[in-house]
């Protein structure tokens, strides 16, 4: 079996400020793309990902407020690479469910036909796709952005500790893309988040993740809760989906034993869906079966 | 009364009536402003340290950060504080004949005004009404319509009933509460249809102001709730036997889907538990299941599978057993257990000829339970 690759880029310094410092975070993506794909320069390491056409949706989470989402440097950042490797800024789109979260997060939303877009789910000319999708367990109307704006999907999720979930990063933050996240959150979100991830909207789209571990909330999230937040200065990118889950909850795992606090497993809340997503072929939850490779900036 | 006249004197802009499902059905796709949602403080849940809550209003028992929505999408904790979203935000009205929901024995013939908001606590896979109980109120077009509004309209629209129906009410519990008692001031009685997805506690205060509920049991087995509903069995025949136990009149809806729930062994369970814990005067209603929603490899329910149900409730001593879903069937008729005869006609919604007077069978004098003025 082949291995999966994932990705940690680390600033060595600085780590309280990296959130904000587009510079900064344009410099990991490049190192960690590069790295990733084992191309000498960004514009092929991102076609490695994407055609030239393809319609780039950035899907971010935003719902955690200015204190831990997706801030604008990490998304605008990676957009703004994108676009000046080649891609029409036009044909990029950073989005999430609402506009209201967006603008919360501290985005400006651009609806506007020229440039790089940001907007919800719930603009005007949106909304959700009228047919309903069924797969396994999984029962959603599908945000039009994702299954008939965007040919080609990004998910840059912050890296969050879930009450339920226990992990919440770059597949779960496709709970944003449905009309109806709530009811799959039962039996700690399992098989939930692997079936969603599997429906075909989702995961013939999906390219690459990337987990926004700049600040990491490694207790009682999802939710905003400082005191139990890390500066943790890092993006970690991956082709697997379930690897780079798998490795994100390995960060969460370490800052948890680092801050005395009990593991997921002892609060009967490991995030048992990367097992279940392994199982249907989604990618490996396997540490074995993982190539980490950590890079320093 | 037009539509147009009914909207006018109920304040209800923009909402479409309708007397039938065709009427009710807004538009999905439609976002609402979610600074138009409401922001009324629920009443049954537990404050826990750093903003968290707990939702004790339904089984779930929903722990919710900051931010976050229960399992019922209408409900959300908002800096350590919960909230109902749907207070007064009514995203269906229409006037149904109380013979849809189906209630047989409470008020014959009457006309119930008939609301519901978006959300629901369980997810069946059979959900006729998804599009407005898997939804989000923002999801929906919905329109403000207060408690004491809705009571006012019941009123000018002659219905001596309003029915808290279509989606869940138990997920807008404070909102059907507080019309229940506008509603009960004008002389207008309440009738709830619920899942009975419900905890002890909320349902003994909700019995205080309404008149009669009817229960949907989803089957008689916890694997079928598990797999089918995402609920558990247990707190629903708990919330039947509290509301027999208050003599709040109750009936049951139980949709037969073949192969799924169908069983004469779960139908036999289902009647004696009902026999034994309720009594054999409730109306037990069996419905045919049409493929809907997440459900649709099915085919509807053979008629002869809901005979074959009626008999084994009636033969296990349940006096009232209906067929629903099936317009002309004599089993919408309701028969003297003593005489035989058929007390009230049916035909789909519509009472063809009634034989109870004072709640009494005309041919015998043999009393029928219910409700009757």
């Amino acid at each position: 079996m082949e291995k999966s690759t994932v990705v940690i880029v680390k600033k060595r310094k600085g780590q309280s400020a990296i959130r904000t410092d587009p510079e900064a975070i344009r410099e990991m993506y490049l190192q960690g793309l590069t790295a990733l794909t084992d191309q000498k320069n960004p514009g092929d390491a991102l076609h490695v990902f994407f055609k030239d056409k393809d319609r780039v949706g950035i899907k971010i989470n935003t719902i955690g407020g200015r204190s831990i989402s997706t801030t604008p440097e990490t998304s605008l950042s990676l957009a703004k690479l994108l676009v000046d490797n080649g891609w029409n800024a036009d044909n990029v789109l950073i989005w999430d469910r609402t506009n209201r979260e967006l603008k919360e997060a501290g985005y400006s939303l651009n609806m506007n036909q020229r440039g790089i877009k940001v907007f919800g789910t719930d603009s005007n000319s949106m909304g959700y796709n009228r047919n309903l999708i069924a797969f396994l367990n999984i029962g959603s109307l599908f945000s039009s952005i994702q299954a008939d704006t965007i040919t080609a999907s990004v998910s840059l999720a912050v890296l969050k500790d879930h009450g339920l979930a226990g992990v919440t990063a770059g597949m779960k933050n496709y709970f944003g893309a449905i009309h109806n996240p709530n009811k799959y959150h039962d039996n700690n979100c399992n098989p939930f988040i692997a079936e969603l991830f599997g429906t075909p909207t989702i995961r013939d789209k999906h390219k690459i993740s990337i987990l926004d571990a700049l600040k990491v909330q490694y207790h009682r999230g999802p939710s905003s809760h400082p005191k139990w937040a890390e500066n943790y200065g890092a993006l970690i990118l991956s082709r697997d989906p379930v690897a780079a889950d798998t490795v994100g909850w390995q960060i969460i795992k370490k800052l948890r034993k680092k801050k005395g606090l009990p593991s997921l497993e002892e609060e009967q809340r490991p995030p048992k869906y990367l097992d279940t997503a392994e199982r249907m072929g989604l990618g490996t939850s396997n540490l074995k079966n993982i190539t980490i490779i950590e890079i320093e900036v | 009364m037009n539509r147009r006249k009914f909207l006018k004197t109920t304040g209800c802009a923009g909402l479409a009536l309708g007397s039938g499902t065709s009427g009710w059905l807004m538009d999905l796709y439609t976002f609402q402003d979610t600074a138009n949602l409401s922001e009324v403080e629920a009443r049954y849940y537990k404050k826990h340290p750093d903003r968290e809550i707990e939702c004790v209003l339904c089984p779930r028992f929903c722990k919710l950060g900051d931010k976050e929505r229960g399992y019922c999408g209408v409900r959300e904790n908002k800096d350590g504080i919960y909230y109902t979203l749907v207070y007064g935000k009514a995203c269906t009205v229409a006037v149904d004949p109380i013979e849809k929901k189906p209630l047989f024995h409470f008020m014959p013939g009457s006309s119930a005004l008939s609301l519901a908001s978006a959300g629901c606590n369980v997810n069946c896979k059979f959900c006729q009404n998804w599009e407005i109980s898997q939804v989000r109120p923002e999801q929906v077009r919905h329109v403000d319509f207060a408690p004491a509004a809705v009571a006012r309209a019941a009123k000018q629209y002659n219905a001596p009933v309003i029915a808290y129906t279509y989606s869940e009410p138990i997920v807008f519990y404070e909102y059907m509460y507080d019309t229940s008692i506008e509603a009960r001031k004008k002389g207008i009685k309440n009738v709830v249809i619920t899942g009975g997805h419900v905890n002890p506690e909320p349902l003994e205060e909700l019995i205080g102001v309404v008149d009669a509920i009817k229960v949907d049991l989803k089957a008689f087995t916890q694997n079928f709730y598990t797999d089918y509903v995402r609920g558990e069995l247990q707190p629903v025949l708990d919330a039947i036997k509290i509301i027999s136990r208050r003599k709040t009149w109750l009936e049951i809806v139980y949709l037969v889907i073949p192969t799924l729930n169908d069983s004469d062994a779960e139908i036999r369970r289902l009647s004696q538990w009902v026999l034994q814990e309720v009594g054999p005067d409730v109306p037990l209603h069996f419905s045919r299941f049409h493929p809907m929603y997440l459900l649709k490899n099915l085919p509807p329910t053979p008629i002869s599978t809901l005979e074959k149900a009626r008999n084994v409730a009636r033969k296990e001593g349940i006096n009232y057993v209906y067929i629903g879903n099936v317009p002309g069937h004599e089993a919408e008729n309701t028969y003297c257990p003593k005489c035989f005869n058929i007390c009230i006609e049916r035909r789909g919604y519509t009472i063809k000829k009634s034989y109870v007077k004072n709640g009494k069978c005309t041919f015998c004098d043999f009393p029928i339970p219910g409700v009757w003025t």
